[in-house]
């Protein structure tokens, strides 16, 4: 175990160095200049100029790829041309944000998602395994971007039920930072109208956001489901009088659960670094408004520097489902 | 006893709520909350921003030695100077006299002379992106901004520098005077206290800045040094691109302003008695760029003329921009000395056939069109815009063959000379009508002059006067020569000045937004 956690640890370098050389390579040909944007309409050309000689702008393309290199293995990700700040740093700041809300939209589709799939596998052709059919066709068919704005539309503005775009109240002081997670801090904080108001704040875009992925789940796990119970062993452990229950959550469900892992394993991947649009109309302040506003303003480190931590984030993932894999299924053993 | 202990403490829990909502509800009252896409922030040191969304912020955190009446931008007014003198130098330069008044940092220290030097120097120093104004612009070097003593400073301009053009700069965030004392404590690494000011503020305004939550929220609570408190004691800037989700918030009563709303919930919302639609001011022009040097589509002055004639500006205003925008077609725009908003080219597609005719193009030209993604002035998309005016231009038969690049890339087309035809957008860098003459008429200032070759003497001659000029009454007679001239022999096609829609529950009185984009939050009040 431990010398494959070493050896995919090792690869890992590789894939990090190979998102880093295609999201480099991108930015350098697309035909457009970053000090063009940064300095905005107005610059006259000696302003343009200094500012390429500043940011080693001007240098070569191959030049400029080394430098980067050499930096990011001293662990620096350079400046952002935007901010002018450490990306280490932005990062740092916009980054909990994100995983807060991921781990929201995670733990809906696990919450709603699971117990469907397995309702409906129960329940197989039937009215109720149609309507949780007919659901998850439609959340994994609605675009994110109409469903956030349909969903603040009617539960914030019409009904009133949930808070609308941003992390807090405007109200309400925010807890000191810790964990930059804005649920976590006022818990530990002791600030329960904080901690209230944040975790209201956070229903709606880890909904919109879980939304497909509860339905991909759902049908995961009833196919999933669909097959392990058509097993014989499940066959046998009715036949021995074994209850329902214990049949379905011990025998089938735990067999099931390894498909659905993968599948978990790559959505928690893709809502980290998928939430781009949900962050950017709930004001979410998290890596997807930062990327959205970097690539916007042609800040080709800052973008770079995401797509690395995407990236890591994705790798790691798969890693720790290979991981489980094993916990899961005692008859995978890694050497 | 112990049971009529339970009804003590529910009442006592009672009343503690309702004080608690009172406590609240004058909370609501007291803090007005922004919504609006602040992601251009990436400073708050006066000093260094050169954005948007810094200037109503450090406009209320710093005070400047003088500022514009509310959102009238014609004139200055004292701020921190109660008044000014200007004198001349032997060497044909000139001097203003500033004699400051009492006032108070928010750290508690006097504002003294000594601080604007330090604050004035600082800029140059450091030499950011707004440097310029005072190295180039004013043509200040370190050293130039003298106290003579503890309430009166002095600023020495070279010759050929107007210092009515300095007064106007002087009101924009660059002139912001800070507590030197206080920043020098906290500079890092050389940095001139740059990074301690994205997160604490040291002026004289009546507000000062309590945190800076990146992509989340600005916050500014009032100063306790200022003389006069003000009836909103918190304002906050959240984050919100999406102008639906400001609507929503706005509905809601989350937020009190809104920033970003389309031209169509503008309309709508100027039809709820729960929102007031406000059409504010802005400098920008939406323009079209022909390109003018020899042998290009434009060279010769009638087709640029038929262009302008056939180019149908009130229906775009009224159809495309649902009214967010004003006729414009000089370079001067509403608002700023020397506007000129005379009707040179009344929309006449005979006039504009009859001078393609003139011009022996009678046969029609294609050129190509480039334009930004994205929205231009007034919020219509650049796209529709643009196929608006391609159809006017097809009725004299020029075809434009629209070509669509981030404005980025198109910018850097177009400082290149490269640009046949252009929609873009322009915006003086500071509120003074050389802010505009000086890059659009005169080719050397390697501006919009430059960018359309049109290398035209008696413009180049007319801004560099009017420039210099330090009387009013002639400089405005340079100004209106000069608009008249750029306007019937320029190369540009004015479309349109837009106007900055923004929207507020009808709770909010007193908000103003100047063309400069500079917001007198004292001036607001909410009603409960």
């Amino acid at each position: 175990m431990l010398a494959f956690l070493l050896r995919r640890l090792g690869y890992l370098i590789f894939v990090v160095w190979g998102v880093g050389f295609a999201a480099f390579f991108i930015s350098h040909v697309v035909p457009t200049d970053p000090a063009a944007a940064a300095l905005g309409s107005n610059a006259r050309p000696a302003q343009i100029e200094a500012y390429r000689q500043k940011h080693g702008l001007d240098l070569p393309a191959y030049q400029q790829y080394v430098r980067y290199m050499v930096d990011l293995f001293k662990g620096d990700l350079g400046n952002s041309l935007r901010t002018q700040r450490p990306i280490l740093s932005d990062l740092r700041d916009f980054f909990p944000a994100t995983l807060e809300l991921t781990l929201g939209a995670m733990l809906f589709a696990v919450l709603f998602g699971v117990p469907t799939g397995v309702i409906a596998a129960l329940y197989q052709d039937r009215p109720m395994d149609l309507v949780v059919r007919s659901l998850a066709l439609m959340g994994g068919a609605t675009p994110v971007y109409w469903l956030a704005i349909l969903a603040l539309e009617l539960f914030h503005s019409r009904l009133g039920w949930l808070p609308g775009p941003g992390e807090l109240s405007p109200y309400l002081f925010e807890p000191h930072r810790v964990t930059g997670m804005m649920v976590v801090d006022a818990a530990i904080a002791g600030d329960w109208a904080a901690f209230g108001s944040a975790v209201r704040h956070l229903v709606l875009p880890a909904v919109v956001l879980g939304a497909f992925s509860t339905a991909l789940l759902a049908r995961m796990v009833r196919s999933a489901m669909l097959e392990v119970l058509s097993q014989d062993y499940v066959r046998t452990a009715r036949a021995k009088g074994v209850s329902g229950r214990v049949v379905v959550f011990k025998h089938a469900l735990r067999n099931a659960a390894l498909p659905v892992l993968t599948v978990m394993g790559s959505l928690l991947g893709s809502l980290l670094t998928g939430a781009v649009l949900t962050e950017t109309i709930f004001s979410w302040p998290g890596i997807g408004s930062y990327a959205t506003s970097s690539a916007i303003g042609l800040d080709f480190p800052a973008v770079m520097g995401v797509t690395l931590v995407a990236g890591l984030a994705y790798s790691l993932i798969n890693l720790l489902v290979d991981v489980l894999y094993a916990v899961f299924d005692p008859r995978i053993t890694y050497a | 006893m112990a049971r009529f202990r339970i009804p003590w403490m529910v009442l006592m829990a009672l009343a503690a709520a309702s004080l608690g909502f009172g406590f609240a509800q004058s909370a609501r009252q007291q803090t007005l909350v922004i919504g609006g896409d602040w992601t251009d922030l990436i400073t708050l040191d006066p000093g260094v921003a050169y954005e948007f969304s810094p200037v109503p912020i450090l406009d209320n955190t710093y005070q400047r030695l003088v500022q514009f009446p509310g959102t009238d931008l014609s004139h200055v007014v004292p701020d921190a100077a109660q008044s000014w003198d200007i004198g001349s130098t032997p060497d044909g330069g000139s001097t203003i006299t500033f004699h400051l008044e009492d006032a108070t940092f928010s750290t508690g220290r006097p504002v003294t002379a000594q601080d604007v030097v330090w604050s004035f120097d600082r800029v140059i120093q450091i030499n950011g992106p707004s440097a310029f104004l005072f190295t180039d612009v004013a043509g200040m070097k370190v050293g130039s901004t003298k106290a003579l003593d503890d309430k009166t400073v002095q600023l020495t301009l070279p010759k050929g520098v107007n210092p009515q053009i300095v007064l106007n700069m002087l009101t924009f965030n660059i002139g912001g005077i800070m507590d030197a004392t206080e920043v020098k404590q906290h500079v890092q690494d050389n940095d001139y206290g740059q990074k301690w000011l994205n997160d604490h503020s040291a002026g004289s305004g009546p507000y000062m800045l309590d945190r800076w939550d990146r992509g989340s929220q600005v916050v500014l609570v009032v100063n306790p040094e200022y003389s006069n408190p003000p009836s909103i004691k918190r304002v906050i800037l959240r984050y919100m691109q999406e102008s639906n989700a400001q609507r929503a918030a706005i509905t809601s009563g989350e937020i009190d302003v809104a920033y970003n709303f389309t031209p169509d919930a503008f309309k709508q919302a100027q039809q709820d008695s729960d929102l007031k639609a406000i059409k504010t001011d802005t400098f920008q022009m939406t323009y079209l760029g022909m390109n003018s040097g020899p042998g290009a589509p434009f060279a010769d002055n009638r087709v640029r003329d038929a262009v302008r004639y056939a180019v149908d500006q009130g229906s775009i205003i009224d159809e495309l921009l649902g009214g967010l925008g004003r006729p414009m077609q000089t370079i001067i725009p509403a608002g700023l000395m020397g506007a000129d908003t005379t009707t040179y080219f009344p929309y006449d597609i005979e006039k504009a056939k009859q001078l393609m005719a003139d011009a022996g193009k009678s046969g029609g030209m294609s050129v190509e069109f480039l334009i930004p993604t994205g929205a231009c002035g007034g919020g219509v998309p650049c796209a529709d815009l643009a196929a608006k005016v391609q159809s006017d231009l097809a009725k004299i038969g020029i075809t434009a063959n629209i070509k669509q690049t981030t404005s980025a890339q198109l910018y850097t087309i177009y400082r290149q000379q490269a640009a046949e035809l252009v929609l873009a957008a322009w915006s003086p860098d500071y509120p003074d009508p050389n802010g505009n003459a000086s890059p659009l008429a005169d080719y050397n200032a390697k501006s919009l002059a430059w960018r359309n070759v049109w290398n035209d003497a008696t413009g180049t001659k007319l801004a560099t006067e009017a420039a210099v000029s330090t009387d009013p009454a002639q400089r405005k007679d340079l100004y209106a020569q000069l608009t008249k001239y750029v306007a019937q022999n320029g190369p540009f096609a004015m479309l349109y000045q837009p106007v900055y829609p923004i929207v507020t529950t009808a709770k909010v009185d007193g908000f103003a937004r100047s063309a400069q984009g500079d917001v007198d939050y004292t001036a607001i009040s909410k009603q409960p």
